[in-house]
């Protein structure tokens, strides 16, 4: 839905975003990496899973922006960049304010309509 | 094209399905609360299976437009509509702030009694969706549902921490 009330360019990265933070391998990742920066060996640890396949997970993690690889490194750590995310989140709390923003509307409508019916009576 | 993702809200009204069937479906009462803090005006509203509600939300320096077509009109237990942004024309439209959020959406209400009130749901979820589409809306819901599990919490401290420094 449009929720319309935002439309800044901060929010042109947010379908990236979503899209990484969709996968449940990489939300994992995230939250080591929320521990601290990590090699790809380390973040290897936790899952049965080969380097390439955790080094492409990263990769998508880094084309959304939400993690960062130190370049000057051998073992060139991953490090969470959280920034996005929080774009992500204020997002989905306009999403979700729309409707609850709503809903209070809503219950006072109601009680008014509530006060006719009881005239009414 | 199973398990779509779906987002869920739930709230408990004091008043009879009746009486929360009638804000949905006649316009003077859906404008009063469609739309926090906007001015909504109802261009259209047509309840019945393939009738349309043309929606625009006024803000400061420009409206929002959706239209929505209803599926299934049941009152007053359930009401199903796909929904979509639109441009002024009524056109579909992506979100300019998003492109891979879905275009259309179906949005599914419904009313249960419970003691002397109303528990209303809605449930949303994407609608002829691309699968960059359903990907994006699953990571919200994901996000919003606590698909992070231990993560959030501590996305969420970091996060409460980012905003102080």
């Amino acid at each position: 839905m449009n929720i319309g009330l935002r439309h800044s360019s901060g929010y042109s990265n947010l379908d990236s975003v979503f899209a990484a933070l969709a996968d449940p391998t990489r939300r994992i990742i995230l939250a080591r990496l929320m521990e601290g920066q990590a090699s790809v060996s380390e973040l290897c640890e936790p899952f049965a899973m080969s380097q390439p396949a955790v080094s492409k997970h990263l990769k998508v993690l880094e084309r959304a922006g939400l993690v960062t690889r130190a370049v000057d490194q051998q073992r060139r750590p991953a490090q969470l960049n959280a920034e996005p995310m929080a774009a992500a989140l204020s997002w989905l709390e306009t999403f979700r304010d729309f409707w609850e923003g709503s809903f209070d509307q809503l219950d006072t409508l109601l009680m008014s309509l509530k006060s006719d019916d009881n005239r009414k009576d | 094209m199973t398990d779509l993702p779906v987002y869920v809200l739930e709230r408990l009204f004091a008043l009879q399905p009746d009486t929360l069937w009638r804000t949905w479906t006649e316009a003077d009462l859906l404008a009063q609360w469609y739309g926090p803090g906007v001015e909504t005006v109802i261009h259209k509203l047509d309840v019945r299976p393939g009738g349309v509600w043309l929606n625009e939300m006024r803000m400061k320096a420009q409206s929002g437009y959706q239209r929505a077509e209803y599926i299934e009109v049941d009152p007053p237990k359930r009401l199903v509509m796909v929904q979509s942004n639109t441009d002024s024309a009524w056109k579909t439209m992506a979100n300019p702030g998003m492109p891979d959020w879905p275009k259309t959406m179906l949005l599914e209400v419904t009313f249960e009694p419970v003691g002397e009130g109303t528990q209303m749901q809605i449930s949303w979820s994407p609608h002829d969706a691309s699968e960059a589409e359903i990907a994006c809306f699953a990571g919200a819901v994901e996000q919003m549902g606590g698909g992070w599990e231990a993560g959030m919490a501590a996305l969420e401290k970091l996060l409460a921490e980012l905003s102080l420094s």
